[in-house]
């Protein structure tokens, strides 16, 4: 890995203020990613994953600490190019969706901002993008709050999609689809990733998911970053107590699974046993 | 409807009028949940399990474009035959729902205190800002978070997503409902609080025969936390019974190809997918309840 990094991050910190009170959301978290790999973040629910994704984006600025684009230090106001170049699909697609627009127009305004294909062209690339992700070419003119969870998360993607960008992070971006659907998405992801060099940030819940898709993993607890391994090694020989804990809770379908599950939490049990730190 | 039973669904329909036509969205269902029974309903995206359980919790009738036929039977009473507030009532108290994306059911504006407030007042309408604190305090504990000062004091957009998860299956379990419907109430949530969750609702199920829907994508917390099943696919239910006996011995197409796309935790890539097949509008098949 000796190539200059797509995107890094450089211990990371970002404070917020709740009341009188200050929390860090995230501590001193710094990582590389190489262009075209799959980055999984994974971890407990607060342990500022989504924060990261925010200040990659430049929702948020850090506290402290900075992130650098192709070696260059990404300002806190972010130009339109940079807005292109890193898109964002949101953990809850309802709120990141403007309910008065359809699911056609929020499409094509991606389009328009980002001055991708001919003014002619861009009907028929709405629909291109509406067929890649499965998406039934009649709910172009529905609104968001006529879609089931799914379809909306589609729609989300489908947006990402619409800009052409080079690094692409994905928050829970399948959680909310049917295991048919979900390995559908997954399988064009990874296509499109190969096709046009794409970058992943997969932020999610589903290490089953994890295992399958990311090329390496990041694990995140109390807004530190506590391990960053490939993701055979991680899932078969873990070093934090952890990330062990959490892929031996993890609910599965087969006995192989299981073994799994065991294997790791039998090591797991000599130390003591841990169920859920910081519970 | 028996005694037993929590909640009897018969032959439910429902489609949506909009300008440019009718469309069909669930053709005739049946679905029954007895006492302290956890039943699952899980299948394609856009099937029709949200909008069953918010027909169930009465929310569904309110919507104009919505035609729903059939009867919801709730603790011996029917949902269409009554009124728009006699259904306001039970919500909250008798029925309880854990909603898909938090961001729908929690209030922007108010602070989570406030919000639990508001749901104790619907169970206890006299009941104390004293106890209304530690009733919400705790059960928040009880979902796993510690910094309950902190997160009472918080929006919404001052938590994770899998606070606000959690913040919304405290306020769903909080007044001990009778039927609780779970729509995904896990995806924001890491794997361990997600077992404590779990745990909770079924300590509800036990201590007071609450009966549950759960809706879930996930099929390992499904095997691990329901009773019995029900597979639908595009607004029919196409197999139904014993959570363990789909899991060995999926009958019908659909559930075939669904359990078959499951990623797993040892790895061997993103599974194959075949296109949906014809067979997936084959007939129902029921797997007969040994126990029962
Ligand atoms: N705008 C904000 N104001 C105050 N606190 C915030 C804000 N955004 C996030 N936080 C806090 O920062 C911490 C990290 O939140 P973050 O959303 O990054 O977690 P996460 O890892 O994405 O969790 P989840 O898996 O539940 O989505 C939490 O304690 C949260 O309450
Ligand atoms: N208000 C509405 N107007 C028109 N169609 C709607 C409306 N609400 C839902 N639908 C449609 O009804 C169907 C069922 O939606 P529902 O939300 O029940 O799906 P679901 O099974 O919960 O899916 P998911 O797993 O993606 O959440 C979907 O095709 C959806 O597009
Ligand atoms: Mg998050
Ligand atoms: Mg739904």
């Amino acid at each position: 890995m000796t190539a200059q990094p797509i995107l890094s991050a450089h211990n990371l910190t970002r404070d917020f203020r709740v009341g009188k009170r200050t929390i860090r959301a995230v501590d001193d978290i710094s990582f590389d990613v190489q262009k075209g790999e799959c980055l999984a973040i994974v971890g407990e629910s607060g342990s500022g994953k989504s924060t990261v994704a925010n200040m990659i984006l430049g929702i948020h600025p850090p506290t402290s600490g900075t992130l650098s684009f192709h070696g260059e230090e990404l300002p806190v106001k972010r130009t339109l190019l940079h807005r292109e170049k890193i898109q964002l699909v949101q953990q809850n697609p309802l709120s990141s969706l403007n309910p008065r627009r359809s699911i056609a127009a929020s499409l094509r305004l991606a389009l328009d901002v980002h001055k991708h294909g001919t003014r002619g062209e861009r009907p028929q690339m709405v629909q291109k993008l509406l067929e890649e992700v499965g998406l039934d070419p009649s709910f172009a003119n529905r609104s968001p709050s006529a879609l089931s969870g799914g379809q909306r998360q589609r729609v989300a993607i489908a947006r990402a999609l619409a800009c052409q960008s080079e690094v692409v992070v994905l928050d829970e971006p399948t959680s909310a689809l049917d295991v048919l659907v979900q390995a559908r998405i997954l399988r064009l992801l990874d296509d499109l990733r190969t096709m046009h060099g794409l970058t992943f940030i997969f932020i999610t819940h589903d290490l089953s998911v994890v295992r399958n898709i990311a090329d390496r993993v990041a694990v995140f607890q109390y807004g530190k970053l506590v391990e960053l391994a490939d993701t055979e090694a991680l899932f078969e020989n873990p070093t934090e107590e952890y990330t062990r804990s959490l892929i031996s809770a993890v609910p599965v379908v087969s006995t192989e699974e299981v073994e799994l599950r065991g294997r790791l939490s039998k090591t797991e049990a000599a130390d003591g046993g841990v169920e859920s730190p910081g519970a | 409807m028996s005694a037993d039973l929590a909640l009897s669904i018969r032959n439910l329909a429902l489609s949506f009028k909009s300008w440019s036509g009718t469309s069909q969205v669930l053709h005739g269902i049946d679905l029954e949940i007895k006492r302290g029974e956890r039943v699952a309903l899980v299948g394609e995206s856009g099937s029709g399990k949200s909008v069953t359980a918010r027909i169930i919790l009465g929310t569904l009738h309110e919507l104009k474009s919505a035609r729903i036929s059939g009867e919801v039977w709730v603790a011996g009473r029917e949902m269409s035959s009554l009124s728009q507030s006699e259904r306001q009532a039970l919500r909250g108290t008798d029925i309880s729902m854990i909603f898909q994306d938090p961001t729908t059911a929690l209030n922007p504006v108010y602070t989570i205190r406030q919000q639990f407030h508001e749901v104790l007042m619907r169970g206890d309408p006299k009941i104390s800002l004293s106890t209304a604190e530690q009733r919400s305090a705790d059960i928040l504990r009880e979902v796993s978070i510690t910094d309950t000062e902190r997160v009472l004091e918080s929006y919404p957009f001052q938590l994770s997503g899998g606070m606000n998860q959690r913040v919304m299956i405290g306020m769903a379990l909080i007044n001990e409902p009778q039927l609780l419907l779970a729509d995904e109430p896990g995806t924001a949530l890491d794997v361990t609080v997600q077992a404590q969750t779990l745990r909770l609702m079924r300590d509800l199920v036990r201590q007071h025969g609450t009966s549950v829907l759960f809706i879930s994508h996930n099929l390992g917390v499904v095997r691990e936390f329901a009773d019995r099943i029900y597979v639908i696919y595009k607004g029919r239910i196409v197999e139904t019974g014993p959570a363990a006996s789909i899991f060995d011995d999926p009958r019908h197409a659909y559930t075939k190809a669904l359990l078959a796309a499951i990623p797993r935790l040892t790895g061997g890539g993103i599974p194959e997918i075949q296109e949906d097949s014809e067979a997936f509008f084959d007939p129902m098949v029921t797997h007969e309840d040994v126990s029962a």
